[in-house]
């Protein structure tokens, strides 16, 4: 057997610089994916007193396993890619609050306060909020039940553990394509199985998941239950068409069926679409004046790393002029 | 071939620089040693190797009765910690994945006699006013 191997995450252990709950900075940005970081890399390069807020770095990206599609790295392993962004965003001396979630931000007096789960709050007159999405269920019978059992969301953290075995993928999109990857690395046999007809993946990646010889493409069906025992025996699809149900023996199910925006924090202060997304205009404005947001939390289409990172810039300048023209700075 | 990876060696060389006191690592094996075992003393070997702060101590779980009973150890692998005294702080199994972080974690906190929590938190765990025997079990997910 070889060594599992080791993850290293340095953030939680290097020394940080905190920030203080006393001061009023004049932005605060919270989250810690491609889009926080983004802005926080302008928002040092302005020189304002700024601090970040976050649970960890990456956010989301972490759960990926490489990337080929970020400008200037033409395959680069997910957690490379993290590193060089946090390495980039350290390499100034900010003010870093790290491994508390956020609860709710409010807004009184033209200052915005930031209360978090270990109920420290910090208060500053913008806000970039870009705290990422987490992965959407399916809300079906045995989903809950068998978390961890061979019910999985993170094909980098666990594909591992299915080597040589049978595995549906529920999904159809880039993730799901990616995680058939990861699962095709550990020579699992792959069901691939989308609710909607078609394939929404890339089509570099589609090629590259079709060149496997143990992947079975099912579309158009409906995952409606999980069953086991003690973990996962097998799931059962339904024909969208026709209705007829069908088994799929198999000892995992990945779920890869899109994302929910962590916007709950700011669901009382700013307006919401119907999926939850943070509405943004084109610089990253909300509507309230001071608070910007950027990356997937928002509504802005097509949730990629260089898109998030660019709106992250994009808010961060946003929130400087706001700062200039309210001659805060 | 070494375990761990020559970018992660740098770090942990880097992060290693902080520790201001010793901290003993007490590895719990046996003489013919199970996969596990073996894969856990190679990684803590390398680990040890970076500072001189940590102290890799190797011991037989069935010949030193008296240590494995001393440190309640009742099943191998087991990787104990200890700074100034026994902060109770245990790993079974390899720490490996998303575990070798929190390994360097504790080695950090042991080594600082600090574990790094706010003030508030710290405020509230001195009341627990009897033993408590915390287990973390470790899922794919």
């Amino acid at each position: 057997m070889e060594f599992p191997g080791i993850i290293l995450d340095t953030s939680s252990i290097s020394p940080l610089n905190k920030p203080d709950q006393g001061v009023i900075y004049d932005m605060l940005i919270v989250g810690g994916g491609a889009a926080a970081m983004s802005a926080a890399v302008y928002a040092a390069r302005k020189m304002i007193k700024f601090a970040l807020i976050t649970i960890d770095f990456g956010g989301i990206i972490k759960e990926t396993s490489e990337i080929d599609n970020y400008l200037g790295f033409q395959n680069i392993q997910a957690r490379d890619l993290i590193e060089k962004f946090e390495e980039h965003v350290k390499s100034f001396d900010i003010p870093i609050n790290f491994g508390v979630a956020v609860i709710e931000t409010t807004k009184k007096d033209n200052i915005f306060n930031v209360l978090l789960e270990d109920r420290s709050q910090f208060s500053g007159y913008t806000v970039i909020f870009a705290t990422g999405e987490h992965h959407r269920p399916l809300n079906i019978p045995g989903e809950r039940e068998y978390l961890g059992k061979g019910v999985a969301y993170c094909a980098t953290c666990d594909a591992p553990f299915f080597r040589d075995k049978k595995v549906v993928v529920a999904g159809g999109g880039n993730s799901a394509f990616v995680t058939a990857l990861d699962l095709m690395r550990v020579n699992a046999e792959v069901f691939l199985v989308n609710v909607t007809k078609g394939w929404q993946a890339d089509e570099s990646i589609k090629q590259r998941v079709r060149k496997y010889e143990k992947v079975h493409f099912i579309d158009n069906h409906k995952i409606i239950r999980i069953e086991g025992k003690d973990s996962v025996e097998s799931v059962v699809i339904k024909n969208s068409s026709d209705g007829t149900e069908e088994k799929i023996q198999c000892e995992g199910v990945f779920i890869e069926v899109g994302l929910i925006p962590n916007s709950e924090p700011v669901r009382n202060l700013v307006n919401l679409n119907e999926l939850g997304e943070v509405v943004v205009d084109c610089i990253g404005r909300t509507g309230i004046p001071g608070f910007y947001a950027a990356g997937d939390v928002t509504s802005v289409p097509y949730k990629q790393i260089v898109i998030s990172a660019g709106d992250g810039a994009k808010a961060a300048l946003s929130a400087y002029d706001f700062l200039i023209k309210n001659s805060i700075l | 071939m070494a375990i761990i990876p020559e970018k992660d060696r740098k770090k942990l060389t880097d992060i290693f620089k902080s520790l201001s006191n010793d901290v003993k690592v007490l590895f719990f094996t046996q003489e013919f040693e199970c996969e596990h075992c073996r894969m856990t003393r190679g990684l803590l070997e390398e680990v040890a190797a970076l500072s001189g702060k940590i102290f890799l101590e190797v011991y037989d779980f069935v010949k030193d009765a008296e240590l494995t009973k001393k440190y309640s150890i009742d099943k191998i692998p087991a990787t104990a910690l200890i700074g100034d005294r026994d902060y109770g702080i245990r790993f079974y199994g390899v720490p490996a994945g998303y575990e070798f972080t929190s390994l360097i974690e504790d080695i950090v906190d042991i080594s600082k006699r600090d574990p790094g929590l706010p003030k508030k938190i710290l405020n509230e765990l001195s009341k627990v006013d009897k033993p408590v025997h915390i287990q973390i079990l470790i899922s794919p997910t």
